[in-house]
């Protein structure tokens, strides 16, 4: 590992985990798109920074032998909006890359680091959450892996520990069907006002569909309840409730993209929105 | 942190450049205020304006958002660089001639931005232009004469 004052460039995971248990001031460095602006702004003033730029194995996206995928915690933003092999209901990842700010900023910004930072009107965590991905973490102790449902815990806060960093995103195999993300935003590249993701598929018990909304609380809301209302064969009353039962559960705030109410007024609209377009993505398929 | 200052080596233009400079500069401090590379502009230094917009190894960055000692061995493109030997770039001549430039705070970022989209992609239609171009922001213009500058480079509308 080389360091220079105040840079230490770990060559591997382990070494990353050491220097921040050492050094519990320490700031890990991605693409630095959150980081530096933070820095420029003087919100923070770390001690010291350790870039994760020279540790291969968070770098790129490989296919696990199950199907499953494993997107390296250092993957930018622009390799997931140009993964053409997410197919089926595993689309809705790359659908969410892509609609991440604009091309200079998906050029720097990565996974590990916008999971990390875990703000709320980000497009990973919904679209994380739908997917039922895993994050998988590195600490002293060895990895240990989350779903993502419990990874984000709070406003800009995640499961994450001290001397631990995120070291990848595991995806199931895509099934057949469909995943959906849908960004309202004010301009094209503006963060989310609200957001939806969902996966579809269809089997002999009618379909089966899992719904995240994102930026309208805390962290991405998935509900168990709203799901089961969203398979079997639903029709306009379930959708209906459990687009009310969404709305229930936000926590949205006032701000420059929109108060409060019109966040809750635009959660059910969404969720028929991408529920219709999905169903019918599956219908012309089946 | 922040106080202590590093030495590193940047290559910038195709010139190679010694500096120190803070360890928490950003490559957009070190290009202005380092070496007088006044080209690339500082409009909000968080990411969201695009003034700043350099090419790392050909690829776009923000230099607000890129730590001087993050850039390592990729080679640094600005403005400055962008024409070569010649006055103005391709880019350059076809803002010029459409009027596309009014206080011109934003035009280096645009520069670079087209030419890393025509590097790409030499005849882009209108919606890949705009889509090239929305990470940028003018305060002046409107939008529309950059844009028909960019598809007259292009090869007219498609
Ligand atoms: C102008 C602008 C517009 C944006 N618009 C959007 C948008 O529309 N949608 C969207 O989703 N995002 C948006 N973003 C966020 C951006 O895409 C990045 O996701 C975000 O900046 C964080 O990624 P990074 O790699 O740059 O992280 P960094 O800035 O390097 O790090 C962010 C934080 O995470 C920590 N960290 C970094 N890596 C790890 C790790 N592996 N493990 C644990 N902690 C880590 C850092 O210490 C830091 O606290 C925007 C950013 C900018 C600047
Ligand atoms: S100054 Fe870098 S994007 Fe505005
Ligand atoms: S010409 Fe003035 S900001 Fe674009």
């Amino acid at each position: 590992m080389s360091v220079d004052q105040g840079v230490f460039r770990p060559a591997s995971v382990d070494e990353a985990v050491s220097v921040l248990a050492r050094l519990p001031d320490a700031r890990l460095i991605s693409g630095g798109a959150t980081l530096v602006a933070m820095i420029n702004a003087r919100l923070i003033e770390p001690a010291a920074l350790v870039s994760l730029a020279g540790v291969d194995e968070l770098h790129g996206i490989t296919e696990n032998p199950d199907g499953g995928w494993r997107i390296g915690a250092m993957t930018r933003h622009r390799d997931v909006a140009a993964e053409r092999r997410f197919t089926g209901t595993l689309a809705l990842v790359q659908q969410a890359a892509s609609l991440i700010a604009n091309a200079t900023v998906r050029n720097m910004g990565t996974i590990g680091g916008a999971i990390a930072h875990a703000d709320p009107g980000l497009d990973y965590p919904p679209a994380l959450v739908a997917a039922d991905a895993q994050i998988e973490i590195a600490s002293g102790k060895g990895r240990r892996r989350l779903p993502a449902s419990e990874f984000f815990v709070d406003w800009y806060a995640t499961a994450l520990q001290s001397a631990e960093l995120v070291t990848a995103v595991h995806l199931r195999a895509a099934s057949d069907g469909v995943g959906l993300y849908h960004k309202l935003a004010r301009v094209s590249g503006d963060y989310a006002t609200v957001s939806v993701a969902l996966t579809m598929s269809s089997g002999v018990a009618g379909i089966a569909t899992r719904a995240a909304m994102g930026a309208c609380g805390p962290t991405p809301i998935l509900l168990e309840e709203a799901n089961a209302l969203l398979s079997g064969s639903p029709g306009e009353s379930e959708l209906n409730r459990a687009g009310e039962l969404l709305a229930a559960a936000a926590d949205p705030v006032d701000d420059v993209r929109g108060s409060a109410e019109y966040r809750r007024l635009l959660i059910p609209r969404m969720l028929a929105r991408a529920f219709t377009e999905a169903r019918a993505a599956i219908g012309a398929r089946t | 942190m922040s106080q202590a200052k590093r030495r590193s080596v940047l290559t910038v233009n195709g010139e190679q450049h010694h500096v120190l400079a803070p360890a928490a500069a950003t490559l957009l401090d070190v290009l202005r205020t380092g070496l007088g590379l006044t080209g690339s502009k500082c409009g909000c230094n968080h990411g969201v304006c695009g003034a700043c917009t350099v090419l790392l190894d050909g690829k776009l960055a923000r230099s607000c958002l890129t730590l001087a000692a993050d850039v390592g061995e990729r080679r640094v493109t600005t403005i400055e660089g962008i024409a070569g030997d010649l006055d103005f770039s391709a880019v350059q001549r076809a803002l010029v001639e459409s009027g596309a430039i009014q206080c011109g705070f934003c035009t280096p970022g645009f520069v670079i931005t087209l030419t890393e989209l025509f590097a790409r992609d030499p005849h882009p239609g209108r919606e890949t232009i705009r889509a090239a171009l929305s990470g940028n922001l003018c305060r002046c213009s409107g939008y529309v004469k950059i844009v028909e500058a960019a598809e007259h480079l292009a090869g007219g509308v498609r």
